[in-house]
């Protein structure tokens, strides 16, 4: 149906894009090595990585297929496993586009744009115990699992649909897919239903990724295979080698990886670094140990028992980093392709009225809020949804302007005015909607300091919130169940899935996001009459209320369907930016309050720092460790 | 913290449980007795002043933040540096100095003890009434309903009581009216409710071992004799005499109350962000090891929690030296 | 006595069976997180919910799914006996990871209760023998402050101290004996071990002194004394021993209590314990990982009742109330 989107365009896109990336933005200024220093060149080989982190939050327990977490898809693709492309672990623009990687290009594209097929490159091995040469079975294996059902695969959708004879509900992972066939060991043809212009960013998901029917076949429940995953990268999991393959009973969980406290993964010994264009491996392991505090972590980072760290330390820590001079070269922040945001409900009063929304975007203090998170180097003050490192047009576009970005009480007031819940005119909220208005927030810092910012901020317009700090997981579950009617939350942010505007954020706006259970997009922008129908009768009536004070809910479904099927490029963009600035001035969902940075810590032994930009994680496929440590030595196994 | 509710309770149980039961004041004006000799404990008498003040301070808390001129939630930002931490220490403006969003500790530390102290004390009376009334029952009425109450005791105590604490706060979290249609709503009402519900056992479990001692002396016995009915017995000839161990245990109840609520607000369970609580203010002080640029946020709010607690524990001290036998015949 | 010892044991086993359904009803009827949305990822359509609800075994009525729970500890499960289930979030058996958790409290609470027990009753004793002494009211006052301060208090300062200030000792985490060797996990424990101990040392000196004043008042003592026995002896064979057998089943419940995590000193020490653990459950919605902990720690504490109850019931009733 759409006619001339064909991954031609991508191509040249892509062309372009890498050509233009350089000494843009964030590239300057990432550290004493540079993004792009030599293959290996001076970088200290050996030595063992020691991160710890709090939480894996793995949503699908590390089983690549069903796996939406986007730190987990650093490491598969940085260290662990190889698909047809991935991103080539460099800062800026260029790190947000594919490359070719066990493919040997970015594949050969039909006239029609329908049919793309790969070839794969020779003598690249699965690591032990399956020791043998991948093939373009094991890729299209990866699809099936995909397709499957009772894999759960969370990001199917970008496949399902795409690519022919995909449904997202196969009974068996042996069933094949008609769209992907592979003529022999070393091709594979992939059919679409449509030219389909980011087909290439789908292709660098981990997701696709080869996987041995032998043991990944084993396993036919969400999630099951994520402590079997077999490597075809330069690390595996420590004590790959033992796992007893002869049949699905015989394999018990690998050791190097326990889910309540460590992974730790060594060189993966069938590793041919000649088949591999990108990744450097120069430590010899990483080991990763959870640790709930994260203060205890830095403490330690900053005593040399570790040797890097990620996230934003607490600000009694950010503060040595800040001040001590010998420190301020070890931590690092980077534009994390992130949005934190308010999310406004447009069926519940007093937010179902636009005015109270556009009010409250005046009356926020989102340089407080930036204050209150640690300073600049935790991001920047966010003005329109898209941040400027996926979407640059917007960069200097700010609809709800306030001097020093402290909040225009006096433009919030005067929207207040024209909203229907002002009736003496003051600019101040006089009526009972806006009294005990329940907001969600996650119950740590910095979110428990947005608190009495937001509740100060808000009593201006006469809005007075009853805040509820809850779990992370909980307060999101709480505004995707439609039926909660949760007015307004704190709790959210959203990061790409990769780096384009469709991959940002067509979810949160379409109604495809929405559901009764697991809605995403929590405004509930274009809503109807039979989604309001399916989540209870508290939404119909809420629908039903908001529909008669404001008229039909707004939908921007047509607007994304336009943009989607625009070839990438500049037009790509601008169709983006141009439903962004609808987004922000004539539906209102959002009060985006920072565009949230990466924050990297490291120790002294780190060399040749790299950011890798689709990941927002250091490039682990990149840096250089020179503590000249075994895995023996850390993990206590010597 | 369930551990010192325990220790609390089987503490007092050790010193008072294998006492003879009060008859020995009966026929006396023990009120008057108990006034003599609680007056002579210093400590006592001390703590109860600091118990006085505090409670005048927390109700007074509006009048004081006026004073101050900063109200409990006033935000003054320009304390706070660049990455929000803060630069005010005790001083003129600020006496218990300023936490991280800008708040002033000292206002925020006497509201606090308004928290503190409602939902101690209500959460004590709640516990003390429900374990009264079904103690005596079981007690009183024996058999099947005594096995039905004890073993649903037994139960409660068994519990892991933060655990359970959390969950339910979480649950009825989730939407503005809380749950059970806004029976139970997250807030003092629900630390209170909590708090009570795993507190009354330890009454209850107090007042049928009293009862079932009472019950076989011999002015129950004359009066059953003369015919009189069980509830009046149990009203008239019981419950009187069990007035002074249940002042007692109530009175050494409150301080594991008190630091019962703080260990739920710690865990930011329950109360509602906006309303200052001994226990969030030292998590806050806790969380990123914040105390270490800001010791006042721990030091203050902690030091008010423990003099408290220490008050409460010293006038229940006090009241069960006054009120229990044995003390007498020693002294 | 068997005859009790059954019906006893009857009814821990009553009470697991409604302690965990209680739980199971608190925690799955009113469900504020729901892990079935959780693992179905950032964009969970109502296909992949139903679908993980189903893997889950949560599509099935409340009570089936109990009953399935309670067959699965008693008969076992894919992953061994007793069947502790898998968690929703890692997809992996529970049971490894409680029993390392279980391994993790277990040094926290036994370190604790040497700790308090060399404290202690020392104090109470010394503090017996010469009541109203000066040592006697400085030791009661000390003890009557440590009943009076809690952990998330008295951790924080203790750090801010000795690890913040002075640095004599490290601060908080915990470094196991196999990957860091015994001085460093030493080191690491005795902030925690102390902070936990505190209270309980308050409370047992209170209780020896208590205890010991009362049964240097009976009978048997004057018999002893009039036969001439030393005061020393007197003290250290008839006082102490008939007043250091409540402390001991005390001591019983106490640890028992403990087993199930110490939650608080868990959290504020950063130790990866079993109420540590139960926290994280409760926040994920791990539903049968948080069943299992209940169950571990009402297990423990019923457990440690029933001990008690029963080897009361063996001793003389004079032990009894003495």
């Amino acid at each position: 149906m759409k006619k001339h989107l064909m991954l031609v365009a991508l191509v040249s896109a892509l062309a372009l894009v890498a050509a233009s990336c350089g000494g843009d933005e964030e590239g300057g200024e990432t550290g004493p090595t540079g993004p792009t220093a030599e293959t290996g060149a001076g970088v200290t080989q050996g030595g063992v990585v020691r991160e710890e982190l709090t939480d894996f939050g793995f949503t699908g327990a590390f089983d690549p297929t069903g796996e939406y977490l986007g730190t987990a898809w650093s490491w598969y693709q940085q260290m662990l496993i190889r698909g047809l492309l991935m991103y080539p672990g460099v800062a800026g623009e260029e790190g947000n586009v594919p490359v070719p990687d066990l493919a040997t290009d970015l594949g050969q594209v039909s006239a029609d744009g329908l049919t793309v097929t790969f070839t794969l490159k020779d003598g690249v091995m699965f690591g032990p115990p399956v020791d043998r040469e991948i093939t373009s079975q094991d890729i299209a294996f990866a699809f099936q699992r995909i397709n499957t059902e009772s894999l759960v695969a969370q990001y199917g959708n970008y496949y399902c649909g795409t690519i022919v004879g995909m449904t997202c509900d196969a009974k068996s992972q042996d069933e094949p897919i008609e769209g992907i066939e592979t003529p022999d060991d070393k091709t594979i043809v992939f059919t679409l239903e449509r030219p389909t212009g980011d087909l290439l960013y789908r292709l660098a998901q981990p997701a696709t990724y080869a996987m041995p029917p032998e043991v990944a076949g084993c396993f036919d429940k969400a999630g099951d295979y994520g402590r079997f995953l077999i490597s075809s990268g330069p690390y595996m999991f420590m004590g790959s080698e033992d796992l007893d393959i002869t049949s699905c009973d015989t394999m018990k969980p690998i050791e190097g990886w326990d889910p309540d406290s460590h992974m730790y993964l060594v060189r993966n010994p069938n590793y041919d670094a000649a088949t591999d264009d990108v990744r450097d491996a120069n430590f010899d392991g990483w080991t990763l140990t959870i640790n709930t505090n994260l203060e205890d972590s830095y403490n330690k980072l900053l005593n040399g028992e570790l040797d890097l760290l990620h996230g934003a330390p607490p600000a009694a820590i950010l503060q040595q980093y800040l001040t001590n001079p010998d420190l301020q070269d070890n931590f690092k922040s980077e534009e994390g392709d992130r949005t934190w945001y308010l999310t406004m409900n447009l069926l519940v009063p007093p937010f179902d009225d636009i005015h109270v929304r556009k009010a409250a975007n005046f009356v926020v203090d989102k340089a407080a809020m930036l204050q209150s998170t640690g300073g600049p180097s935790s991001g920047l003050i966010a003005t329109t949804i898209e941040p400027p490192s996926v979407l640059p047009d917007l960069a200097d576009y700010d609809p709800y302007a306030s001097p020093n970005h402290a909040g225009d009480v006096e433009a919030a007031k005067a929207e207040m005015q024209q909203s229907r819940y002002d009736e003496d005119g003051d600019g101040v909220c006089d009526d009972p909607a806006c009294d005990n208005v329940l907001m969600v927030n996650r119950n740590y810092e910095p979110w428990t300091e947005y608190t009495p910012i937001l509740q100060e901020n808000f009593a201006e317009i006469g809005i007075n919130l009853k805040v509820r700090e809850l779990e992370v997981g909980t307060s999101y579950t709480t505004i995707q169940t439609m039926n909660n009617l949760v007015p307004i939350a704190a709790n959210a942010g959203w990061g790409k899935d990769y780096g384009s505007p469709y991959g940002f954020d067509f979810f949160l706006f379409n109604t495809a996001g929405l559901s009764c259970e697991g809605s995403v997009n929590y405004s509930n922008v274009g809503i109807t009459e039979d989604v309001a129908k399916e989540c209870g009768d508290n939404v119909v009536d809420a629908y039903n209320a908001a529909v008669e004070a404001n008229g039909e809910i707004p939908n921007v479904d047509a607007d994304m369907e336009a943009c989607v099927a625009t070839p990438l490029g500049p037009e790509y963009n601008a169709c983006w930016a141009a439903l962004d600035q609808k987004l922000m001035e004539e539906i209102v969902p959002w009060v985006p309050y920072r565009w949230g940075a990466a924050n990297i810590a490291l120790g002294d032994t780190v060399e040749n720092y790299t950011f890798d930009q689709s990941a927002g994680l250091i490039a682990y496929s990149k840096i250089g460790v020179n503590n000249g440590l075994t895995i023996e030595e850390v993990t206590g196994t010597a | 913290m369930s551990q010192v509710t325990d220790q609390e309770v089987v503490e007092a149980t050790q010193e008072l449980g294998g006492a003879e039961p009060s008859s020995s004041i009966i026929g006396r004006t023990p009120w008057q007795i108990f006034w003599t000799r609680f007056r002579r404990d210093k400590v006592a008498l001390a703590a109860t002043g600091f118990l006085v003040l505090l409670a005048i301070a927390a109700i007074s808390a509006p009048l004081i933040a006026d004073l101050v001129g900063h109200g409990p939630n006033d935000l003054y930002r320009e304390t706070l540096d660049e990455i929000g931490l803060p630069t005010v220490g005790p001083s003129a403006e600020f006496y218990f100095g300023v936490d991280t969003s800008g708040r002033d500790v000292f206002v925020r530390t006497i509201y606090g003890a308004r928290t503190s102290l409602t939902v101690a004390l209500l959460a004590t009376g709640i516990a003390v009434v429900l374990g009264t009334i079904l103690g005596s029952l079981a007690g009183f009425h024996g058999r099947w309903v005594d096995t039905l109450i004890s073993r649903s005791m037994d139960l409660v105590l068994s519990l892991p009581v933060l655990l359970f604490s959390i969950g339910i706060a979480a649950t009825c979290s989730i939407t503005a009216e809380g749950c059970l249609g806004g029976l139970i709503e997250p807030g003092v009402s629900l630390v209170t409710g909590i708090i009570a519900l795993f507190t009354w056992p330890y009454i209850g479990r107090i007042v049928r071992g009293q009862v079932l001692t009472i019950r076989n002396k011999e002015f129950i016995e004359s009066a059953r004799s003369v015919g009189a009915g069980s509830g009046r017995i149990l009203f008239r000839d019981v419950l009187p005499n069990l007035a002074a161990p249940i002042i007692v245990y109530g009175t050494l109840i409150i301080p594991s109350n008190i630091l019962f609520e703080a260990a739920l607000s710690f865990l930011s369970v329950g109360i509602p962000p906006d309303t200052p609580s001994w226990g969030r203010m030292l998590s806050d002080a806790a969380n990123g090891q914040l105390y270490t640029v800001a010791w006042w946020m721990l030091f203050f709010p902690g030091m008010a929690l423990v003099l408290t607690t220490l008050a409460f524990n010293l006038v229940g001290d006090g009241l069960r030296d006054a009120l229990d036998p044995r003390t007498q015949v020693q002294g | 006595m068997l005859r009790y010892i059954v019906r006893r044991l009857l009814w821990v086993l009553v009470t697991l069976l409604l302690i965990t359904l209680i739980t199971y009803l608190i925690f799955f009827v009113m469900p504020p997180t729901k892990p079935e949305v959780n693992f179905a990822g950032k964009q969970p359509t109502p296909e992949l919910v139903a679908e993980v609800r189903r893997q889950f075994g949560l599509d099935k009525p409340v009570i089936v799914q109990y009953g399935l729970f309670a067959k699965r500890i008693f008969l076992g499960d894919e992953y061994g006996w007793p069947g502790l289930g898998f968690s929703f979030t890692t997809r992996d058996a529970l049971k490894p990871i409680i029993f390392d958790r279980l391994l993790v409290t277990l040094q926290l609470a036994i370190g604790a209760a040497i700790l308090w027990l060399l404290v202690g009753i020392p104090i109470g004793i010394l503090s017996a023998l010469r009541p109203r002494s000066v040592f006697d009211r400085a030791a009661m006052g000390f003890a009557l402050f440590g009943v009076s301060t809690p952990v998330f208090f008295l951790g924080p300062v203790l750090l801010y101290i000795f690890w913040f200030k002075l640095g004599w000792l490290p601060g908080s985490g915990f470094y196991s004996i196999g990957q860091y060797g015994f001085e460093e996990w030493f080191m690491h424990m005795i902030m925690p071990w102390s902070v936990l101990a505190l209270a309980f040392a308050a409370f047992y000196a209170r209780m020896t002194r208590g205890n010991l004043i009362e049964a240097m008042g009976e009978d048997y003592i004057r018999t002893a004394r009039a036969k001439g026995l030393s005061e020393r002896r007197v003290v250290m064979k008839h006082g102490l021993r008939a007043s250091l057998t409540p402390i001991v089943t005390i001591l019983g419940l106490d640890l028992g209590a403990l087993l199930g995590g110490a939650l608080i000193t868990e959290t504020v020490f950063n130790l990866p314990g079993l109420g540590a653990f139960a926290v994280k459950s409760v926040f994920s919605g791990d539903l049968y990982a948080i069943l299992d902990v209940t169950l571990i720690a009402a297990f423990f504490i019923t457990f440690a009742n029933l001990v008690v109850d029963v080897v009361y019931a063996f001793l003389d009733p004079r032990v009894r109330y003495t």
